[in-house]
């Protein structure tokens, strides 16, 4: 069944928004979803329009040690948010080489990306395993020592950026590193998404499909702002990072 | 909440985006109340809408850095991670007891504080929207299966049951109140919570 015409998907992200689908019918959806930005618009659609019934709600307080469970969970004993086990290997075998060699260029960046890609096709939230590829946005965003600090990645016709810390990123406390994305002919850049400081991949919404947002962009880059850019904001300093943004097809 | 814009929550989901934890409890102690109150509509008991909640966060600290403010509201993407989870509570507990058989009334005990009714909730919302006038074109019928849906997280057949209906019906009057809030919330302006 394609779920995608038009009227149909409308149809399904409607009620699945609501809540009315059954629980498989729900879970077929689901697995859609991941797959198509059409989708995902179509549901954050009829999100906003339904969140709209929750403006007007009793409070109700949660007793308190609902905020000290979740404190539990989330920091129990660990000052900082640990690496699935999964991938720490991948990665701590990716560090060795990256900080045992000084990689130059974007070109390099890139084909190291495709070799990782190709080993570990679940770091980038590839879709099922396939030879090729898919077409993507890759950027490699370089340190000022011209080593690699942060991998970005978005499906040629995707609405989500991927993105991974190969190195901490150091952001004074109150401050966020604002991606930003600087157009081949020199025009003003413009804010993609919020980086986030911890070792883990992050796959963050984009305002529109890469093909249309990306297509004439060349690089990318990080400032540190005191706050995530709008559009239309400029960087209020100097980039951090910065690299070159590259069509994969 | 009450206090808390939606830029100031914007914020905070920033600073949440890069682990800090000292806004990511800031947050929670802004839009906690607001939100177990959306959990509990569907949950139906305390205990197990506090579960839903704490699943919530548990999603918003990891994937904060996915929250794009030109896409929805803070409140509005916080409110839908609470919907979903509730939602899929709901589900999976219903069919863990269909498939024990054992039957839980208490999972499904709603207070009886008139406030907490589906239509009433329905109807305070349409008003605080300035769209009840909008909406009242729609017959109760349709108003009650909108709330039963939305507020309860019922399926059609829960629906058609509870008011005594036939499920093709149900289903239209869901659908027409649907279409109905879509274009009563497009004329008013309403754009984000």
């Amino acid at each position: 069944m394609n779920y995608l015409l038009p009227e149909r998907l409308d149809r399904l992200a409607r009620e699945y928004a609501l809540g009315t689908l059954s629980p498989r019918a729900r879970r077929r959806f689901d697995r859609v979803l991941q797959q198509s930005p059409a989708a995902m618009l179509a549901i954050g659609i009829w999100q906003r329009r339904l969140a709209q019934l929750s403006t007007a709600m009793p409070p109700m307080q949660p007793r308190e040690s609902v905020w000290r469970t979740l404190e539990q969970r989330l920091f129990a004993g660990a000052p900082a948010p640990a690496v699935p086990p999964s991938r720490s290997s991948a990665w701590g075998w990716l560090g060795t080489l990256l900080s045992g060699r000084s990689l130059g260029g974007a070109l390099a960046g890139v084909l190291l990306c495709v070799l990782v890609l190709r080993l570990q096709p679940g770091l980038a939230d590839l879709e099922p395993q396939r030879d090729g590829l898919p077409p993507s946005y890759v950027g490699l965003l370089l340190d000022g020592a011209g080593k690699p600090a942060v991998l970005a990645s978005s499906r040629r016709h995707g609405k989500q950026l991927t993105v991974k810390l190969l190195q901490p990123l150091a952001v004074p406390a109150g401050s966020v590193a604002q991606l930003w994305a600087l157009p081949q002919d020199g025009g003003a850049p413009f804010p993609v998404g919020v980086v986030p400081t911890q070792g883990k991949a992050a796959t963050l919404a984009l305002a529109d499909s890469s093909e249309k947002l990306f297509f004439k962009v060349s690089q990318l880059a990080v400032s540190v702002e005191p706050a995530a850019a709008k559009p239309g904001d400029k960087p209020s300093g100097a980039f951090v990072l910065q690299g070159h943004c590259v069509k994969l097809w | 909440m009450a206090t808390t814009t939606n830029e100031d929550l914007a914020r905070l989901l920033a600073r949440v985006a890069l682990h800090d934890r000292a806004a990511f409890e800031q947050l929670y102690r802004a839009t906690c109340s607001h939100l177990l109150s959306v959990a509990f509509r569907i949950s139906g008991q305390q205990e197990r809408a506090e579960e839903v909640l704490q699943e919530a966060f548990m999603n918003v600290w990891h994937n904060a850095a996915g929250f794009n403010a030109s896409v929805a509201t803070p409140m509005t993407w916080l409110i839908n991670i609470v919907r979903n989870k509730a939602i899929d509570q709901l589900r999976s507990g219903k069919t863990e007891r269909a498939t024990t058989g054992a039957l839980d009334d208490a999972a499904m005990a709603i207070a009886g504080d008139a406030s907490f009714e589906p239509q009433r909730l329905l109807e305070d919302n349409l008003v605080k929207l300035r769209i009840d006038g909008c909406m009242a074109a729609l017959g109760a019928s349709q108003r009650q299966a909108l709330a039963l849906a939305y507020y309860r997280g019922m399926v059609h057949t829960e629906i058609a049951e509870s008011l005594g209906a036939p499920l093709g019906t149900v289903k239209a009057w869901v659908r027409r109140g649907l279409d109905k809030l879509k274009g009563c919330l497009e004329a008013a302006g309403v754009t984000a919570a």
